[in-house]
């Protein structure tokens, strides 16, 4: 449950501009998280950043002129090259998966009978409070390599396997799927639920199939929590780091391995701070891709994205 | 509604449905099966049938000292984010401002920003500033990214109040704080609640902020349970599994009891 969608708090009606007394009112209840945002978020952001574009000396301190050598490093180096393609194909193949069980999972929740409807909402937000690193054990547990695996153990029984699939960039997309599976399902259910169903009555009545009023009709109005959805599975798997470590181990690393291992165990900080400011990069771009995805087929609707 | 509201493929989509459903509940079930197995190792299936596992794991200090941490941290952390959270809350939905779309962004970007980048943006201020002190620095961090939610559920439980009894008791000459604590706090007691649940349980799962933050003195259950994964190889490492999710499944019946799992999680 790292991030639901960041949905706005309404705004109050009228009163644009405050009178004396109600802006020191605003004042003092806004300023402490202004300024503990300001402090221990936004400049330490700011300044691991500025960190990315100097280098460290062997004495630890850092040079003294800015400099893209990190980048270039990142770029140029075909280890860390290897890990940025392969912490953006997981993330690919998790989102592209995650829509295709997510869809009908969503359908059944808002469209199917109410009862049913209210236990997969609770099937599916449930997993949210289990700890991620229990999550991902269950999945060792299953894909472990060898005969006391049990998807090896159940191949074996059909005459089958076995299979290595447990350090393998395929692990580590079938436990983020497990594992982010529902923030697509909340956002995705959110959008269907907004359909007026006398749009999708009105197609039928005009004579569309199901197929054809699902591809003309719900599926292009279920865009934004689409949207919503990709942009929250790619980011949380780009950036995660126990699924990774647990299910692709040192054979299939992600930059949210890599980033662990060169500030934890190299020391290399301003590598590091590259690294993180790489995946800030690409979270961000993501986030704008889909906003803009949005705006563009539904204008009315953009600030309901993020 | 109706089936008729799922077109003619309503089988098809329920038995699609029911597969993922198993998908995702199925796995769950594995840790849980084999912490009973009576075998020196986590092998499947599971043979015999033995509480030892439980019994040596709550007698087992490298769980027992994590755990008890996180729920020490967990608290501090709620209640940080409930102190810091309810006035933010309060000044976002009482008052409209130019720039207020802008600190309410702020205040919930936690939300969105790779948790995994906060934590390293924290641990260069930290160590930048000489701030040695682990549980200061990850309650500071624990904070950062729970507040969020106590801003949520707090704005949706002020929404649901007439504004009018607040301003009725300041005209009646209640100050600022008096007026708060007797007449806005009785009426937001679930939002408070909700958002104190989530904060703790968001700060006992937190993985990204203390990979950064914890030290050996320190050491929060996530971080201990990953750690086990790698170094015990009994039966143990499942019996932890499954108290982790029976914890999870008594945290998911108090929501759904209290407010609807739904609303709780604002969806």
């Amino acid at each position: 449950m790292a991030a639901v969608d960041a949905m706005p708090v309404p705004a109050p009606r009228g009163r644009m501009m405050l009178s004396g007394s109600r802006a020191l009112g605003a004042t003092l209840l806004l300023a402490p998280a202004v300024l503990f945002f300001l402090v221990v978020f936004i400049i330490p952001v700011g300044l691991m950043i500025r960190y990315s574009f100097y280098q460290q000396t062997t004495t630890g301190d850092l040079t003294a002129t800015a400099t893209l050598a990190n980048y270039v490093r990142l770029a140029s180096v075909d280890l860390y090259r290897t890990v940025v393609l392969t912490t953006l194909r997981v993330s690919l193949w998790t989102t592209v998966i995650s829509l295709l069980l997510a869809y009908p999972l969503a359908l059944v929740m808002v469209r199917g009978n109410a009862l049913v409807g209210r236990a997969l909402t609770v099937i599916v937000l449930a997993p949210l409070l289990i700890n991620v690193v229990v999550r991902t054990y269950a999945w060792r547990v299953i894909l472990a390599n060898g005969d006391n695996g049990v998807l090896n153990w159940t191949l074996a029984h059909f005459g089958l396997g076995p299979v290595q699939i447990l350090y393998t960039e395929w692990a580590i997309v079938i436990g983020s799927v497990h594992v982010f599976l529902p923030m697509m399902v909340l956002p995705l259910s959110a959008a269907l639920g907004k359909i007026n169903p006398s749009v999708e009555e009105a197609a039928r009545t005009l004579g569309a199939s199901s197929f054809d009023v699902f591809r003309r009709v719900t599926f292009p109005l279920s865009i934004p929590g689409l949207a919503v959805g990709c942009t929250l599975v790619f980011s949380l798997t780009a950036s995660s780091f126990v699924t990774p470590a647990l299910l692709g181990g040192n054979f299939a690393k992600m930059l949210g391995t890599l980033v662990e291992e060169q500030i934890m165990t190299v020391f290399d900080w301003p590598f590091g701070a590259t690294i993180a400011t790489l995946l800030t990069v690409i979270v961000m771009a993501v986030n704008l891709a889909s906003v803009w995805l949005i705006e563009r087929r539904f204008p009315s609707r953009a600030s309901e994205g993020h | 509604m109706s089936e008729g509201g799922l077109g003619k493929g309503a089988v098809l989509l329920y038995a699609i449905t029911g597969v993922i459903t198993l998908f995702l509940l199925v796995p769950l079930l594995f840790p849980i099966a084999l912490s009973f197995s009576d075998t020196p190792f986590v092998t499947f299936p599971p043979q015999g049938f033995t509480l030892q596992w439980y019994w040596k794991v709550i007698n087992e200090p490298d769980f027992t000292t994590p755990f008890l941490f996180s729920v020490q941290l967990g608290l501090l952390s709620a209640l940080c984010a409930l102190l810091l959270g309810t006035p933010t809350a309060m000044g976002l939905v009482r008052y409209n401002f130019p720039g207020r779309g802008v600190i309410q962004g702020l205040v919930l970007s936690p939300l969105v920003f790779p948790m995994l980048v906060t934590g390293i943006a924290l641990l260069r201020l930290f160590t930048s500033i000489n701030s040695h002190s682990s549980l200061t620095n990850l309650v500071i961090g624990h904070t950062l990214v729970t507040v969020p939610y106590v801003i949520r559920t707090v704005s949706a439980s002020l929404l649901l109040i007439d504004p009018s009894t607040e301003d009725a008791a300041r005209t009646l000459g209640a100050g600022r704080w008096q007026t708060f604590w007797r007449v806005t706090r009785p009426q937001i007691v679930p939002g408070l609640f909700a958002g104190g649940i989530f904060a703790f349980v968001t700060s006992f799962d937190n993985y990204a902020i203390s990979m950064w933050l914890a030290d050996a003195e320190n050491f929060p259950m996530p971080m201990a349970m990953f750690a086990l994964i790698s170094r015990m190889f009994d039966p143990g490492i499942a019996a932890i599994a499954s108290l982790m999710i029976l914890m999870s499944i008594v945290i998911v019946v108090v929501l759904e009891r209290l407010t609807g799992l739904q609303r709780a999680m604002s969806v």
